[in-house]
């Protein structure tokens, strides 16, 4: 009876202690309701060597519309780069607590490894390789592979590429994919997407190979040309952060689901493509009702799958 | 250290050997073309100059004053692309990667070569023409058995310095992704992530390249030097 | 004729960040270059062959070397030797143009010290000066006349060599106009889906011809007044 009654009074006291604690750190963090900071407190805390630099490093793309690139005022914008300034006003309460770097394709993982920036979100296409050396956010856009030809074109699937000749940019998963899987198809590959734009234009090539989000706007824009019905290597991506840096995977998956829920990713969608399309591509964002996330461990990687 | 774990520059060769080689083979033949070319085009621009041939001598200046004063990025990229642009009435000139790849370093080669001719040409001293004058050679044949071999061997260290700035400059049609040596090692590089092997290779292969053409043309000189400078 | 809209935004990122670039690479380039330059060129010079053999060395590497390599060799490799050696692109930009620019400026003032006659070293020996005397109070001074041609054609070549740093990514002139025509060939609300890329480059291209030429017809005016 004495040792129950002595084991209740610990649990008891214990309890009190906790609750004491919570609530005491509950008065000091303000007048906020209780209700409102146990959920806050839920979130995963941003990563200390950031917070005390007040900063984010944040590595984009500063030459590929519509996800990073410079505008006409010469600062940054693009889809991805205006999830940076959301994680900015998360962590900080305002946009412009971010430090752009811009990091093109062969740069995107020797900045991580580094550390010259804490994350990269630069149309980091998810891959198996990629995540053995780099840790990944969840996938936050789905991008798809299409081909652009001219109206005339003899080319009407994957099926007629061979023979003829592609265009893509060099070291794109288009790249690898192309060179694995269609031997009998000539490749072009260019330092950067307008320059394998204007080889396509100027007939160099039958066809370019690219992401959908851009080969859509110029098939429209340009009456002279179409996109073929295939679609390949589905390509998530997603945000690279160094290996290890659990804290802040955690941090910025959280702060990606707070978007989702809230559809914020449709208002991004919105500003950077043209309005008649936002519907199209409301499908490779994250909606509050549609998620999407990599190919398991088990599937092979994309680029290694040929048709 | 990263280095020291994982260096292991054996393997990382035999096992990319082959692209590597054919880079180098690519490297080798556009060189070769580009060397040959500009040692023409200099040889006949720098006489033009030399001679004050009229039209010919003043377009031989632009074209070596635009070339020696622009980057040779932007003047490959306008001999890819440029070109094939057509615009009102030039309909457009389409050169395939592999000629834009030994034209461009050409043109670059030949614009320095056509100075180190013209200065070559100037300094062969004056009683030589007049000597070969005064033996009865008409102005034609003055040039071609005084002027030309004299000319071109004063010539000779500086043109040397141009061929090799060719072969090194041929690293630079990786920005049209053409798959010469340099290119070829950072797509390897890319797919291997075996920084440290790739470059190792990279600068031993440039550097005996260099350094042997170095010796040999030096040798060469010397064979060919003028009897009063040896 | 009034120019299309398109132009005056390009023109001011081009000049204000993308020239910015190009000038800062390539004065801190030229400065470094010369000061390390005379100092191992004057080395040359000297009879203790270790030193001398290790300063051609350095010289033959960084002149054999295609500068694009060296640019590579020090973004990609140096991070990968330590962790110390992580440099971003202007920093390692410079710091190649720099290796390639000293080892010219070494090679013209090897000949340059090795132009002024025996009697010039035999003289100030004989007034008392050691060997850094005599050349830092006798040889270089006249030695650094013959050395202005020079030192002005290597301005012209890094400044031409500059725009390799696009490969690194640094934003300098070619690199800001690249990313330029990206964004016009973007369909809105990105860009104007017009692809100028002929435009830019040319533009680029008389812009460094404006920069360059001069200095050309310089260092052949000093060549002429100076060395003759």
């Amino acid at each position: 009876m004495r040792k129950l009654i002595a084991v209740t009074v610990i649990v008891a006291v214990a309890a009190a202690a906790v609750t004491a604690l919570g609530t005491a750190r509950t008065a000091e963090s303000g007048p906020a309701s209780s209700v409102a900071q146990n959920a806050k407190r839920k979130l995963p805390a941003l990563p200390s060597n950031i917070k005390q630099r007040k900063r984010f490093l944040i590595g984009v793309k500063c030459d590929a519309p519509p996800f990073g690139y410079i505008n006409v005022r010469g600062e940054n914008a693009g889809f991805d780069v205006e999830i940076a300034r959301w994680f900015s006003r998360f962590a900080f309460g305002r946009e412009n607590r971010v430090s752009f770097v811009c990091t093109p394709t062969p740069a995107r993982e020797p900045s991580l490894t580094t550390g010259r920036v804490d994350m990269v979100i630069a149309t980091f296409t998810y891959t198996r390789d990629r995540d053995t050396r780099i840790d990944f956010s969840r996938a936050y856009y789905q991008a798809t592979g299409r081909l652009l030809v001219k109206n005339d074109s003899p080319i009407s699937s994957l099926a007629d590429l061979r023979g003829r000749t592609v265009v893509t940019t060099s070291g794109s998963i288009y790249d690898r994919w192309v060179r694995r899987c269609f031997p009998d198809t000539k490749l072009i590959v260019t330092d950067n997407f307008t320059n394998a734009a204007i080889a396509f234009n100027q007939g160099r090539a039958d066809t370019l190979m690219w992401d959908d989000t851009v080969l859509v706007g110029i098939a429209a824009a340009d009456r002279n040309t179409k996109l073929t019905n295939d679609t390949f290597l589905a390509g998530p991506y997603g945000i690279g952060i160094r290996q290890g840096n659990t804290a802040l995977v955690r941090w910025v998956n959280s702060r990606l689901e707070l978007m989702r829920k809230r559809d914020r990713f449709m208002t991004l969608l919105r500003n950077n493509v043209p309005a008649r399309f936002v519907a199209g591509f409301s499908r490779n964002i994250l909606r509050p009702r549609a998620t999407f996330g990599y190919p398991p461990a088990s599937a092979p990687s994309p680029e290694t799958v040929c048709p | 250290m990263i280095l020291a774990v994982t260096y292991d520059l054996w393997s990382y060769v035999s096992e990319n050997w082959e692209p590597l080689l054919r880079g180098l083979g690519r490297t080798l033949l556009v060189s070769g073309i580009a060397i040959v070319g500009a040692f023409v085009i200099g040889a006949v621009l720098g006489a033009a100059r030399a001679h004050r041939v009229p039209v010919v001598s003043q377009l031989a200046a632009v074209y070596v004053e635009v070339v020696r004063n622009t980057p040779i990025l932007v003047q490959i990229f306008f001999l890819y692309f440029g070109l094939a642009d057509p615009i009102g009435p030039w309909p457009g000139i389409k050169l395939d990667i592999f000629t834009v790849a030994w034209l461009s370093v050409m043109i670059w080669g030949g614009a320095f070569n056509t100075e180190n001719f013209r200065a070559g040409f100037e300094a062969v001293p004056h009683r030589f023409r007049e000597a070969g004058l005064a033996l009865g050679f008409s102005r034609t044949a003055t040039f071609f058995n005084i002027t030309l071999p004299i000319g071109g061997r004063i010539a000779l260290p500086s043109s040397i310095n141009t061929y090799i700035a060719v072969l090194k400059n041929t690293a630079l049609l990786y920005v049209i992704s053409y798959e010469e040596l340099t290119t070829v090692a950072l797509q390897v590089n890319a797919l291997t992530l075996e920084t440290a092997e790739t470059f190792t290779v990279l600068a031993v292969v440039y550097l005996t390249l260099v350094w042997s053409l170095s010796i040999a043309i030096r040798q060469l000189e010397s064979r060919l030097a003028l009897p009063e400078e040896r | 004729m009034s120019l299309p809209d398109w132009v005056e935004p390009v023109a001011r990122y081009m000049f204000q960040e993308g020239l910015r670039g190009t000038l800062r690479i390539a004065v801190i380039s030229v400065v470094a270059s010369t000061v390390i330059g005379v100092a191992l060129g004057t080395l040359l010079t000297t009879r203790f062959w270790p030193t001398r053999t290790l300063i051609r060395f350095y010289v033959e590497v960084w002149r054999g070397l295609p500068i694009i390599v060296t640019l590579f060799m020090i973004f990609f490799l140096g991070p990968v030797i330590g962790n110390q050696l992580e440099f971003d692109p202007f920093t390692a930009a410079t710091i190649g143009l720099t290796l390639w620019g000293s080892a010219q400026v070494a090679e013209a003032t090897r000949g340059a010290v090795q132009s002024i006659p025996r009697e010039q070293h035999e003289a100030a020996s004989a007034l008392g000066f050691g060997w850094v005397g005599r050349h830092v109070y006798v040889i270089l001074p006249q030695a650094l006349r013959r050395l202005i041609p020079p030192l002005v054609s290597l301005l012209v070549g890094i400044i031409l060599n500059s725009t390799l740093a696009q490969v690194i990514g640094a934003n300098e002139l070619l690199e800001s106009a690249e990313r330029s025509v990206e964004r016009l060939a973007a369909p809105p609300p990105s860009g104007i889906f017009e692809i100028h890329a002929i435009e830019i480059y040319g533009a680029v291209m008389v812009v460094f011809f404006l920069i360059c030429f001069p200095l050309t017809r310089l260092a052949a005016y000093l060549e002429r007044k100076l060395v003759a």
